[in-house]
């Protein structure tokens, strides 16, 4: 299968590789998986007081469209609302990626991780 | 003749539909498996339908031996290894969602910790300290085991049930890439 140029190009130069301290108030962590290829992926975002997306992190340990997917999340992320970030679709994203249907599990891996940071740094500030 | 008629009782057997895989070996529906039996049971259930025996069958016994022996090999690779075994029983209770994402921050968060710890062990090439975290994840692979085991029977438990199948799932991916890493090392 060949992967796209997209795909290449961010699996060859990920954006936003990194870590934030998970226990700080104005950071979310989605720790998300998929069990059918062991693919892992660790997904953060810093929200200013405004709640604007200030920046975004990644890790994925998975094959090549994981990464890209959640390279492009994190970069469509930034500058976006709490609500706005919600309404990333991975529709979107694989097709954007030019992603293959037996890839298309990887940008939903994507988009369940975006939920999963939002869903924690809300609860956070409910506390 | 006497291989006749043993072969027509084994088609006839063969055209029922199998229950399930445990049952087509022959072994009590559990998760734990006398590896032993199900080697013995396999052995004896594949020389019972190999081709060989239906040279002189009509096409469909062929076809039908042919389709037992898939489904024999099936049911082996299935029982033989624990994680699949674990899904295969949860899937005959209540089919699970095998796309979904799976959400369990605490085993994640030790997951990225594998991987990284993994990494360092690439770039070291420690084949010694490599060892030591396969054995420590041999160690925690094999207690999921030992949980699974005691809850997967147990309805109002089928969360965990399924958590843990999960966890061994993941838990493999790590160990087959410590494998691959050994292979590498071993060259």
């Amino acid at each position: 299968m060949a992967y796209s140029e997209k795909v290449i190009d961010h699996y060859e130069n990920p954006r936003n590789v990194g870590k934030m301290d998970a226990d700080a108030p104005n950071v979310g962590t989605g720790m998300v998986g998929a069990p059918a290829c062991g693919d892992v992926m660790r997904l953060q975002i810093e929200v200013d007081d405004n709640g604007i997306i200030k920046d975004a992190k990644f890790k994925t340990y998975g094959c090549g469209s994981a990464i890209a997917s959640s390279s492009l999340a994190t970069e469509w992320m930034k500058g976006k609302t709490l609500d706005e970030a919600e309404q990333i679709k991975n529709t979107t994203i694989a097709e954007e990626l030019a992603l293959p249907p037996v890839k298309i599990h990887c940008s939903v891996l994507a988009e369940d991780a975006i939920k999963a940071a939002v869903r924690d740094y809300k609860e956070k500030q409910a506390k | 003749m006497a291989n006749a008629a043993v072969a027509k009782a084994l088609v006839s057997d063969m055209a029922k539909p199998t229950s399930n895989f445990f049952s087509l070996l022959e072994l009590p529906l559990d998760f734990t498996v006398d590896l032993a039996l199900l080697s013995h049971n396999y052995r004896e259930a594949a020389k019972a339908v190999h081709p060989d025996r239906y040279a002189s069958a009509s096409d469909q016994d062929k076809r039908l031996a042919v389709q037992r022996s898939a489904e024999l090999n099936q049911a082996y690779e299935t029982l033989k290894s624990t994680t699949r075994r674990a899904l295969y029983l949860l899937n005959l209770q209540e089919p699970m969602d095998e796309e979904a994402t799976v959400q369990d921050t605490e085993f994640f968060m030790q997951q990225i910790q594998w991987r990284e710890e993994l990494e360092d062990l690439s770039d070291s090439e420690d084949i010694a300290a490599l060892e030591v975290f396969k054995k420590r994840l041999r160690q925690l692979r094999g207690e999921l085991d030992i949980e699974f085991a005691a809850v997967w029977q147990d309805g109002s438990q089928r969360e965990l049930a399924e958590r843990l199948v999960r966890r061994m799932q993941f838990l493999d991916k790590v160990l087959y890439e410590v494998r691959q890493l050994e292979e590498r090392l071993d060259d």
